[in-house]
């Protein structure tokens, strides 16, 4: 009910009001510099970006006037690579754990000492030669002197020395200090015989360049004085990152984009200037919205692409797919601290219930090869017969858990051993992951034929990794897990006992020869000499079954057509960007 | 009234703080910590120690939440675990995205679903009033986050493989190249990307105001002012816009307060269809990282920005209706 008292309608300027909206919108650069201090003083740091932007332009346009792009069709044009997630970490190579930071810290914004070439042999990068001393007592890196930051510093061994020490340094918390295990520390573990020399004092251990293909060089002129707690927070890594890399960084919208522009002093005897003017990783979450991108043409190159996004890729006449070995296994963790799982013998029973190629050719869509030890395809000692004695069986499967004292005694199809205990099993993935998922029920209906009760778990990802990473609690019968490695492979993490206490010695497996085998391996330069402990190694993992290994899954990647110039293999995406172009009717 | 205001809103700042205590708790009690998201293969025990340590993550929870606490009053929202850059500076970010596509689909909504809730009610059984309200029926029973991928299907894919003269962009706030672009531009770049997600959001919620206000305008029609207008031989339209629309809106400024979360809690899905970037995708990148910071940041100002929005709807409805305002019963 009204009162009927009649009122004159206020109109609301709604267009304008909207205009200014969207002007504001379109004005408005995000964040540019930290608005609140933390403990570690943020504030500090506040004016970094201000101070180092004006030199960065200053120098890149002395280097565009000195030397502009070449008259070659090639040069020109914005190249835009969309991925599911920013690049965590930034340009922050002492903090980013993540392979595609990783990536941009080795192809595209910074350098690493070396790189590997198509044979996955080192080439020089940064460094243009090096030489391990005779009784491998150090490693003496002979830098090249045409590199610069991007603000015009030139690139030398103080850098190195500033990074290296940074690196080892327990305050810093870099994520990856196994790398350095055999590497000196501290006061005289690094000299600098002059401004581009530097030595690095080591012990002879195997595949000693690994770690200096992808460990990013940092500036000391501008990071010097930053203590190593303060470098995960400070604003070079995510705003303003000055490196001296192909790449120049121009933007960072967080969770939107990263902006770069090509670099036209990077030494023309490391490829010079980059074709492409611009290159744009954009943030596109939904991987059905980043396919639509990329068959649309608002995306050149889609890293990552699912398995099921295979055949659309393909059937597109404007886009093609490329498949690279990865470097990460998927696998089943067994807890062999739990009683049903303490005996290899049924460990080896387990994988041999299981058909492996079935599920690798149906639920990766073709997309991954079988795995039977933790050591990959590209690796130059891989045996693919390591696994022969597990393959899929399961007469020998029930064979041998009946040998290992498990038997339905009580007819209820699920076998116990002498003491009634059942053989069920809790197998734990992550939330959300549908292969895993489907996976699992395929396990569980294997199983079941050999006497085994599986039981699928979905956990959410962050509840997951307590119970597999702690040692206090390790709770969990199986779970579904993939591992990286490098190409340097080292699994002491994964099984030597002398890591139990770690976080990653999931299974809890101890075995005195697997320990001596890995103890080996670490220290063998020679690959021919190793080439036969490599595969004692595999067979003697196949053997003892601490993982159920599923398949070495291949990293799908979709290409526009007119996008040249791309190599992709186990290296990774980004290892050629310099030498990406674009055909014009590509360019946007 | 302003002490009325005052008051709601000294008592919305009180209860966004007590959601936010209570997402502090659920957070921690809930298994999983951000130390373990942090770590790498390459990480020793007592690195992971360290992290811990010196983020805190091992103090007892009375003293996370009487630091958080004491960090707040200071103004200071922390620093984002997996960002490394102030929360404030996340948020500061973000928010503005969220608001220009909240805000600018809420009014496209209301503004679409008031037109056509007046034109059903005017047109009242005939087909107009048929197809409309079966329309609004469909688009009301669809999620939000299916309309944005078959708008993305339709107008940016499909768009592209039938050749049609407009396409729409399938993701993101600009173009890649926005920041060459002179400032008319932009404006008219960020318009155009914002065109499928505002749509994506408008549409779901202009079906559901549009009912509301058919039924709203169809009751006032009967009343006697409404009939004593007509009497003194004031044409239709003036009929329906000046007597029966502002009567027949009250409940639509009621509807504005409670759809206001919606819009929040559906532009997340939306945001990450379109790779939008705003507070939604934020959350949920901080609630799969175990940001806590970011995650407790963003409950306060999602739960203050209810509120303030429920306060605003019952003060505009003040406004409106002057029974309202001095104390007598609306109906």
């Amino acid at each position: 009910m009204t009162d009927g008292t009649m009122h004159r309608v206020r109109r609301v300027p709604v267009a304008p009001l909207l205009w200014c909206a969207l002007a504001l919108g379109a004005c408005g650069d995000g964040d540019r510099t930290p608005s609140a201090s933390d403990a570690t003083g943020a504030d500090a740091y506040a004016g970094f970006c201000d101070q180092v932007r004006p030199t960065v332009d200053a120098f890149i346009a002395d280097a565009d006037a000195r030397s502009p792009a070449p008259a070659d069709p090639r040069y020109g044009g914005t190249v835009v690579v969309g991925a599911i997630a920013d690049i965590l970490g930034g340009m922050g190579a002492l903090h980013a754990t993540d392979f595609v930071a990783n990536q941009h810290h080795m192809f595209v914004n910074l350098m690493t000492l070396v790189r590997y070439d198509e044979s996955y042999e080192p080439a020089p990068w940064l460094a243009e030669s090096w030489e391990i001393a005779p009784d491998s007592s150090s490693i003496t890196f002979h830098l090249r002197d045409d590199v610069y930051w991007h603000d015009g510093e030139r690139t030398d061994a103080y850098d190195v020395a500033f990074t290296y020490a940074r690196a080892t340094d327990p305050e810093t918390q870099y994520p990856n200090p196994a790398f350095f295990d055999y590497y000196g520390s501290g006061e005289g573990a690094v000299e600098i015989p002059d401004s581009f020399t530097v030595r690095i004092a080591m012990q002879p251990h195997a595949e000693p360049m690994d770690v200096w293909r992808t460990f990013a060089i940092m500036p000391e002129h501008l990071l010097g004085d930053v203590p190593g707690p303060d470098l995960r927070t400070h604003p070079f890594a995510n705003e303003c990152p000055v490196g001296n890399g192909p790449f120049v960084a121009v933007e960072h919208r967080p969770q939107e984009s990263w902006t770069f522009r090509a670099n036209p002093a990077f030494p023309a005897a490391l490829g010079g200037r980059p074709f492409v003017d611009r290159y744009v990783y954009r943030v596109i979450p939904d991987q059905s919205t980043l396919l639509t991108e990329l068959l649309t043409g608002a995306v050149h190159l889609y890293v990552q692409a699912r398995a099921d996004q295979a055949s659309a890729i393909e059937q597109s006449e404007a886009t093609r797919l490329r498949v690279a070995q990865g470097r990460e296994f998927v696998f089943v963790g067994w807890n062999t601290r739990r009683p049903q799982l303490a005996d290899p013998r049924v460990r080896r029973a387990l994988a041999m219930a299981i058909d492996r190629a079935a599920i690798v050719e149906n639920l990766t869509h073709g997309h991954a090869r079988p795995a039977e030890a933790s050591v990959p395809p590209f690796h130059f000692a891989f045996d693919e017969t390591a696994g022969e004695a597990v393959r899929h069986d399961p007469d020998a499967a029930r064979a041998l858990l009946a040998a290992a004292g498990w038997e339905d005694r009580d007819g209820d199809g699920v076998r116990e051993n002498a003491e009634g205990v059942p053989l069920a099993l809790t197998l734990s993935y992550n939330a959300g992951n549908q292969t895993r998922a489907d996976i699992s029920q395929v396990m569980q209906a294997q199983l079941a034929e050999v006497g085994v009760a599986l039981t699928p778990e979905s956990v959410g990802y962050a509840a997951l990794m307590p119970r597999v990473l702690d040692p206090e609690s390790r709770d969990f019968d199986a779970f579904f897990l993939n591992w990286a490695h490098e190409f340097r492979v080292d699994d002491s993490d994964l099984f030597h006992s002398e890591r139990l206490e770690g976080p990653y010695q999931f299974t809890g497996i101890q075995d005195p020869e697997l320990d001596r085998l890995i103890d080996t391996l670490r220290v063998i330069t020679d690959r021919e000499q190793a080439a036969g402990t490599w595969r004692s190694y595999q067979r003697r993992i196949a053997e003892l079954q601490p993982f159920m290994f599923l398949y070495f899954p291949e990293r799908l990647s979709g290409l526009r057509a007119g996008l040249q110039g791309v190599e992709i293999d186990t290296r990774g995406e980004w290892v050629s960007i310099g030498r990406w172009y674009l055909e014009p009717e590509a360019r946007q | 009234m302003t002490r009325h205001a005052l008051g709601r809103l000294f008592w919305a700042g009180v209860l966004a703080l007590g959601i936010a205590t209570l997402v502090f708790a659920v957070l921690h009690l809930a298994p999983g910590d951000p130390a373990h998201l942090m770590t790498t293969p390459g990480m020793r025990a007592e690195t992971v120690a360290a992290l811990r340590a010196r983020f805190g993550f091992d103090d007892p929870l009375p003293v996370q939440y009487g630091r958080w606490l004491a960090a707040l009053a200071r103004g200071d929202l922390g620093m984002s675990l997996q960002q490394g850059r102030p929360v404030a500076a996340v948020l500061g970010a973000a928010l503005p995205h969220t608001l220009l596509l909240s805000g600018l689909a809420l009014v496209v909504a209301f503004g679409g679903g008031i037109v056509l809730g007046v034109v059903q009610a005017v047109r009242h059984r005939g087909l107009l009033d048929r197809g409309l309200g079966a329309l609004s029926l469909v688009f009301y029973s669809m999620p939000a986050f299916w309309l944005a991928l078959m708008l993305v299907l339709v107008f940016a894919y499909g768009a592209d493989v039938w050749g049609w003269p407009i396409r729409f962009p399938a993701a993101g706030a600009r173009a890649v190249d926005a920041d060459l672009m002179g400032p008319w531009e932009r404006v008219l770049d960020r318009a155009w990307h914002l065109v499928l997600p505002v749509t994506a959001l408008a549409l779901v919620l202009m079906a559901g105001i549009s009912r509301h206000v058919r039924a709203s305008v169809l009751e006032v029609m009967h009343e006697d002012y409404v009939r004593t207008a007509r009497a003194k031989g004031l044409p239709e339209r003036a009929v329906v816009v000046r007597h029966a629309l502002r009567n027949g809106l009250m409940p639509v400024i009621t509807l504005a307060g409670l759809y206001l979360p919606l819009l929040f809690s559906g532009a997340v899905l939306v945001e990450e269809i379109f790779a939008y970037p705003g507070m939604g995708r934020v959350f949920v990148a901080a609630i799969g990282t175990r940001d806590f910071p970011v995650i407790l940041a963003s409950a306060l100002l999602f739960s203050g920005l209810v509120l303030l929005g429920n306060l605003v709807a019952d003060l505009l409805y003040a406004v409106a209706d002057p029974r309202v305002r001095h104390g007598r019963s609306a109906p």
